[in-house]
């Protein structure tokens, strides 16, 4: 505790002493910590959405207009004893025209203008969650798709999964980005650190003749280190969210819509509070360097 | 308290700064180490703090072989030792009493004590009416003396002092010897280094000469 008191006493007071050059080291965490946190802020929208987007999953089957009612029959009873379907709706070609027009209101002229109506009936088919993941889904797509009467069976789940291998790599070089940036931060609060270190050698010199703990002469080095990736980390987090902020003014409408409804979120608290001890971890790192080089 | 045998140290092969020392100082001794100038005084006092290691031969302290101890050991070590340099050593933005508390702080002692156990020993050496001062606004006699009562703060057994009045006129040298004298009527071991034959005249104790790394005088 006593430890402790002193590290952050003259971490701090170093840390002021060397504001110039701290603000290098402040800065540098900053940045890497504005990377990851724009990453996992990305990512982690796009990841609810695409939860979302996979509970709800359907494919609809797609009827010729010469189908008969038994061959309708035939489909959903197929469909009904495969246990993959949560439930089904039957959609006939006008209720399929008065969709388009309600969904597209701004299409709905061209709409009129149709001789006969071109939208197909459908049987939309919601998926059970873990037969979507399972592949019961899709071999239950691949058996209607050869029934008589089905002109199309649309199961959309390739772009979904374009989605997701895509976030996998965007996170995969953002993560590389970040690490690296973090080593770059590290080594700048090392240094940084080690500036400061000519304030305090007669400290330093008395404490070793003295005989204090190892512990308490590089304490407050890491303390300093610490600090700056705290500060560092913090003002990203207020950036960040000022990003935010201005990207939710300007297109928060479209990115909800987008979104079903939901509204784009922050990072939750327990992010914000991983991304702060990461910067500070960084910063500790840099200054436990920093004092394993002095002491 | 101190045994050394066949202790030598040299910093280039052939060149020795202090050579083949077989040396016994018994608890609650006061030991004079003399010579000129380069004659291996500074050495023995730093391969006694463990600030440089010994080329050859073995140093005992209270029965521990110094060059047996580990880091943290070492630490250990130190905090049963005070020390006195020519140039005082002392922090200069710190103020006296900092300066003088500064030592149970890094020790980990509570901060309750520390002030109270630095005014003490302030006090006795004469200077608490100067606690809130900094050290370079006092004369060298006295940041001697606040440097004393630095080292004397952890009650150490072993008190060493390299030319303790290298920078003081020969009237403050010995107030400055008495005081360690009283340190030492205390119970504490004292080791002294000092090139001035004068003042180990007017203190008269026990005195080993070295010259050129050697001992030339044991008495
Ligand atoms: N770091 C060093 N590197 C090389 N030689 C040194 C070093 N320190 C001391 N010496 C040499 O060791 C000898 C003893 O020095 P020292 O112990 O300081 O003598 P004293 O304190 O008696 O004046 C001297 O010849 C000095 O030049
Ligand atoms: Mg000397």
């Amino acid at each position: 505790m006593r430890m402790l008191d002193y590290a952050l006493r003259e971490g701090w007071a170093s840390l002021w002493r060397g504001r110039g050059s701290s603000a290098f080291a402040i800065v540098a965490i900053a940045l890497a910590i504005i990377v990851l946190g724009s990453l996992l802020l990305v990512t982690w929208n796009i990841e609810r959405l695409l939860a979302r987007w996979t509970s709800a999953a359907e494919f609809s089957v797609y009827l010729q207009d010469e189908a008969t009612s038994e061959q309708r029959g035939a489909i959903e009873a197929l469909i009904d004893d495969s246990r993959v379907a949560d439930g089904r709706e039957y959609v006939s070609k006008a209720d399929a025209l008065t969709r388009f027009r309600r969904e597209f209101t701004e299409l709905a002229s061209l709409a009129t203008g149709f001789e006969d109506n071109p939208f197909p009936a459908s049987v939309e088919v919601r998926i059970r969650p873990d037969a979507d993941n399972d592949g019961r889904a899709d071999a239950l797509v691949r058996r209607v798709a050869t029934l008589p009467g089905v002109a199309d069976v649309r199961y959309d789940r390739e772009w979904l999964a374009r989605i997701a291998s895509g976030l996998a790599v965007v996170r995969g070089t953002g993560l590389a980005l970040a690490l690296l940036m973090a080593l770059a931060a590290a080594v700048t609060v090392a240094s940084v650190v080690r500036l400061g270190l000519q304030a305090r050698r007669d400290e330093i010199e008395i404490m070793q003749l003295v005989g204090s703990p190892i512990a308490f002469i590089r304490g407050p080095f890491v303390a300093e280190g610490v600090l700056q990736g705290g500060v560092g980390a913090s003002i990203a987090l207020g950036l960040l969210w000022l990003g935010f902020a201005a990207v939710r003014a300007g297109w928060g409408v479209d990115l909800g819509a987008l979104l079903d409804g939901d509204s784009m979120q922050f990072l939750p608290a327990r992010f914000c509070a991983s991304l702060v001890a990461g910067g500070m971890t960084v910063g500790g790192v840099g200054g436990f360097a920093a004092a394993r080089h002095a002491v | 308290m101190i045994e050394t045998h066949h202790l030598s140290k040299f910093y280039s092969r052939g060149l020795y700064a202090l050579r083949d020392l077989s040396l016994t100082v018994r608890k609650g001794e006061f030991v004079f180490l003399t010579g000129p100038s380069g004659a291996g005084k500074s050495t023995f006092l730093r391969l006694l703090l463990i600030q440089e290691r010994q080329s050859e031969g073995e140093i005992f302290v209270n029965g521990s072989n110094l060059s047996k101890l580990s880091r943290r050991e070492i630490q250990e070590y130190r905090r049963g030792i005070g020390f006195v340099f020519q140039d005082f050593k002392l922090i200069p933005t710190r103020t006296v009493l900092e300066n003088i508390s500064f030592v149970p702080q890094v020790l980990g002692v509570p901060p309750s004590q520390q002030r109270r156990r630095a005014f003490q020993v302030l006090k006795w050496v004469g200077l608490q009416h100067r606690m809130n001062a900094y050290p370079l606004d006092l004369s060298g006699g006295e940041q001697q003396r606040v440097a004393i009562a630095r080292a004397l703060v952890s009650d150490p057994v072993l008190l060493l002092a390299d030319e303790p009045t290298g920078n003081l006129d020969p009237d403050l040298s010995l107030e400055i010897m008495n005081l360690l004298r009283e340190v030492n009527a205390g119970g504490t071991t004292v080791v002294v280094a000092t090139h001035d034959r004068e003042l180990i005249r007017l203190v008269g104790r026990r005195t080993v000469t070295l010259d050129g790394g050697r001992v030339v005088e044991l008495a």
